[in-house]
């Protein structure tokens, strides 16, 4: 909960011209930083631990678990990261689990029937990866489609092109199983393997991108009010055609990494991490960064998701429990944004502001 | 004086700090056109909203219909039954029938099976707007009629079932979306209507319109009523006075014109939308006024010389001290020339971003420390210098700017055009939505920077905003200048004449 006791407004830096004792700044800024409205996800995610350690004592508190969680979910973290960029700028890829299909099965047919090395496949599929992306933004950016629609299209264009390949079976050979390329998703280090690295990686660079360069400001101009922000001079089309094309690449790389963990080109890889993406990305919109949609949010949400399916994996057998989980996860993080408003503020019924932004008066903020 | 058909006193309307409305007090008399004027922000519109049901008045005032009592402390559907509304943007549904949008406010005509009887609604329509002389095919979308034609469809739909009995039309700056050369048919309407024993209750910010028009009229600023006079007494003059109030007129009246001086900004044959053809030469220090009916071409000259009209253009410009080259108008967006837009909610301010990242949004190219990365540090220091200078009231620079009032966020949005340091500063409407303290500083802030040689193009339907302001005002109509005024001729009756071309 907020310390402040007058205004539901954590996000202020105190006042220049009103210096507080600077352990009091410190601690305000720690107390929001912390605050439930903040990063409500990991007292939920704690919640959710101490919980399923109570439900399931032997199984769930374990190392097992943690690396399961961990290496589990890199790759549907990877494809979560993927939309946040084009949902940053209001742009929906739907199309990152198609993309996500075709490069692992690319790879796999590259490796395994016309027998190049996985450096070459994967090249080549990264390379189909990005002109999808091209694809994506020409239809969204340059033919002025509805994102959502475009990209739905596009998605079953890139599925045609998939049965195409593998005439809708998986691709498996020893190709894919051996050394060099079962190493990209199968490496590791005490149990924690590469894509939980690649995890990282891409959070962070995201995150730069968004929260500290002009880019990244931009990006949320774009997607907040492009109008507004392409009268400040934001080049808003090419933003975000680059971000189609960024998410096509991120997705077609999560693809690599799929193909490499399980040893084969599924053509149906991506289709189940679409909601879950979404919803990561949704749920971490309402962390951190309140209402913009950020990476580390979407992190702490994959993980979130991830914890409270396996913990219910090993406390029920039940198939359906891990879909209910994801959506109910996802209906409440969005009535919380749907509405902007964090929950203690709700908690507090202030009055809502008058209807006329024209006659909110200047004395409400001084 | 006979009883008023329309009685309302003591109305009062808070908003958290503002007083919207402070004791007014209105009466319609039966068979009279009242004015209802005043300048923007004046609380006429709050008014009008208040007695559509639309916000609840604060306790205590009183409304009677006739003599009957109504409440106006609840916000509600309807008042009562007979004080019927025409809006400003008519409350019509572009794509559906003359036929649709009356059954809209009053239902459909059913047979037993509940079908619609559509042969009936049809007649019924033709009967209503045919009273008004009206002559439209009742079955085609309203998007094919012309203004004057869908004005008469909703003031017919306002009026719907009234017949016989005496009430109130409202009519909310009917105008504004008609041609001139339509008010005219629109005011014989309006005296028709009058001339049944009904009272009408006409909303304008044209002084105009009142003479032409009314019977009375009241005058309201800043949320007060000034006074109600009958109109046959007061004179152009008297009644701007009565609007403006004095310390406008004084404190804020270009002394004069500045002298001969060299161009900041040349435009030459410029053509975008209505525009059909405009030249002007912009002086350091000048403050320009370009000003027109809605829909003349005004509004668009600023869009178009910064680059941001969406829409074919032509003509061309340049920076006389930057460069000797003429630009192509297609490529005017290359100037870099900043603008305050009209709609500040839509294409100003970013709702979601705060105070600091609104005003840093087309300086971050400043900002850049290495890989790229933003200078947080100076970014916070720019925002803060800029706050000051412009005396914004916000909690701080990371308070979302929508917790600003209207005054507020405009000068948020002036100072990050100002902050570019640009050779022109152009505003659009620059005072919608503004109360008067506030807009009395954004005049004082406009004013400064001509003074430091900055040239100002106001683009603004306000007559106020260009008597306060202006050197020199472009009367645009239908796409050409049709008048240039300058110093002290700049007057509410001359500009107005000009923008009528009466």
């Amino acid at each position: 909960m907020t310390s402040t006791p007058t205004r539901a407004r954590p996000a202020a830096p105190p006042e220049p011209d009103r210096p507080a004792p600077a352990l009091g700044a410190w601690g305000r800024r720690t107390a929001a930083a912390l605050s439930f409205r903040n990063i409500g996800a990991v007292y939920v995610w704690l919640v959710i631990v101490v919980l399923f350690s109570v439900w399931v004592p032997e199984t769930f508190p374990t190392a097992i678990t943690v690396k399961q969680v961990l290496n589990g979910n890199a790759v549907a973290g990877l494809v979560a990261l993927s939309v946040v960029l084009p949902l940053a700028a209001r742009v929906f890829d739907l199309s990152v689990a198609f993309i996500m299909s075709l490069t692992s099965v690319l790879t796999a047919y590259f490796m395994v029937s016309t027998g190049l090395g996985p450096g070459a496949a994967i090249a080549l599929a990264m390379t189909a990866a990005l002109l999808i992306g091209v694809v994506n933004g020409i239809v969204v950016v340059v033919l002025r489609v509805d994102s959502f629609i475009a990209t739905l299209a596009t998605g079953a264009l890139i599925q045609s092109l998939i049965t195409m390949v593998t005439n809708d079976s998986s691709i498996t050979g020893v190709q894919l199983l051996a050394k060099p390329f079962a190493s990209i998703a199968q490496l590791d280090a005490g149990g924690i393997t590469l894509p939980v690295l690649y995890l990282l990686l891409a959070a962070s660079a995201i995150w730069f991108l968004l929260e500290h360069t002009a880019s990244g400001r931009r990006l949320y101009a774009t997607g907040f009010n492009a109008d507004a922000a392409r009268l400040q001079g934001v080049r808003t089309d090419r933003l975000r055609f680059l971000t189609l094309v960024a998410s096509a690449l991120l997705s077609g790389f999560a693809g690599i990494v799929f193909a490499s963990s399980v040893g084969s080109g599924s053509p149906t890889a991506g289709t189940p991490y679409l909601l879950s993406a979404y919803a990561a990305a949704f749920v971490g919109a309402t962390q951190l960064r309140a209402g913009r949609f950020n990476a580390w949010g979407t992190v702490l949400a994959v993980l979130l998701l991830g914890t409270g399916i396996t913990g219910l994996g090993l406390a029920t057998s039940a198939q359906w429990a891990a879909s209910l989980f994801t959506g109910s996860v996802l209906i409440v993080a969005l009535v919380l944004t749907g509405g902007r408003i964090a929950l203690p503020t709700v908690l507090r019924r202030r009055k809502s502001p008058p209807a006329e932004p024209v006659t909110t008066p200047d004395k409400e903020i001084s | 004086m006979t009883r008023p058909l329309l009685r309302v006193a003591a109305l009062s309307k808070r908003f958290g700090g503002t007083q919207a409305l402070k004791d007014v007090d209105l009466e319609v008399a039966p068979g009279e056109i009242h004015a209802l004027i005043g300048p923007n922000g004046s609380g006429k519109s709050t008014l009008i909203k208040i007695l559509a049901g639309y916000h609840h008045a604060d306790p205590g005032a009183v409304a009677e219909l006739d003599g009957e009592p109504f409440d106006l402390s609840q916000v509600a559907a309807s008042r009562h039954d007979r004080l019927r509304f025409v809006h400003q943007e008519l409350g019509l549904v572009g794509e559906l029938s003359a036929t649709d949008n009356l059954a809209l406010s009053r239902g459909f005509a059913r047979t037993a099976f509940g079908n619609i009887r559509w042969p009936e609604m049809e007649r019924r329509t033709t009967a209503l707007v045919e009273r008004f002389g009206l002559a439209i095919d009742v079955r085609r979308p309203l998007a094919l009629a012309s203004p004057v034609q869908r004005a008469v469809v909703a003031i017919a739909a306002a009026l719907q079932g009234w017949e016989g009995r005496r009430g109130v039309l409202v009519l909310d700056e009917p105008t504004a979306v008609l041609p001139p050369g339509e008010v005219a048919r629109l005011f014989d309407i309006v005296r028709e209507i009058r001339d049944t024993g009904a009272g009408v209750l006409y909303v304008s910010h044209r002084m105009d319109e009142i003479f032409a028009l009314a019977d009375r009229v009241t005058v309201i600023r800043g949320g007060r009523r000034i006074a109600t006079l009958p109109v046959a007494g007061l004179t152009p003059r008297s009644l701007a006075e009565l609007m403006a109030g004095e310390e406008m007129e004084t404190d804020h009246r270009p002394a004069s014109a500045p002298g001969p001086s060299e161009a900041v900004l040349e435009v030459r044959d410029l053509w975008a939308g209505p525009l059909r053809g405009i030249d002007f030469d912009l002086a350091r220090g000048e403050r320009l006024g370009i000003t027109g009916l809605v829909g003349s071409g005004h509004e668009i000259v600023p869009y178009a010389v910064c680059g941001a009209h969406t829409g074919p253009v032509r003509g061309r410009l340049r920076l006389p001290e930057r460069s000797e080259r003429w630009v192509d108008a297609r490529d005017a967006d290359s100037l870099g020339l900043p603008l305050v837009p009209a709609d500040r909610a839509g294409e100003g301010v970013i709702g979601d971003f705060s105070v600091g990242e609104n005003l840093t949004l087309p300086l971050l190219d400043r900002l850049r420390a290495r890989v790229g990365r933003l200078h947080r540090g100076r970014e916070g220091a720019l925002a803060e210098e800029w706050i000051e200078r412009v005396g914004v009231r916000t909690a701080g620079r990371g308070a979302r700017i929508t917790t600003l009032s209207g005054g507020n966020q405009q000068k948020v949005v002036m100072a990050r055009c100002l902050a570019q340091r640009p050779p022109v500063l152009m505003l659009c409407e620059p005072t919608a939505g503004v109360d008067i303290g506030t807009r009395l500083q954004l005049y004082d802030l406009i004013e400064r920077q001509a003074d430091e040689g900055m040239g100002v193009i106001v683009s603004s339907s306000d007559t106020q905003d260009l008597l306060a302001l202006c050197n020199r005002v472009l009367v645009v109509r239908d796409g050409r200048v049709v008048r240039e005024i300058g110093g002290r001729d700049i007057t509410e009756p001359a500009l107005v004449h000009a923008m009528e071309g009466t």
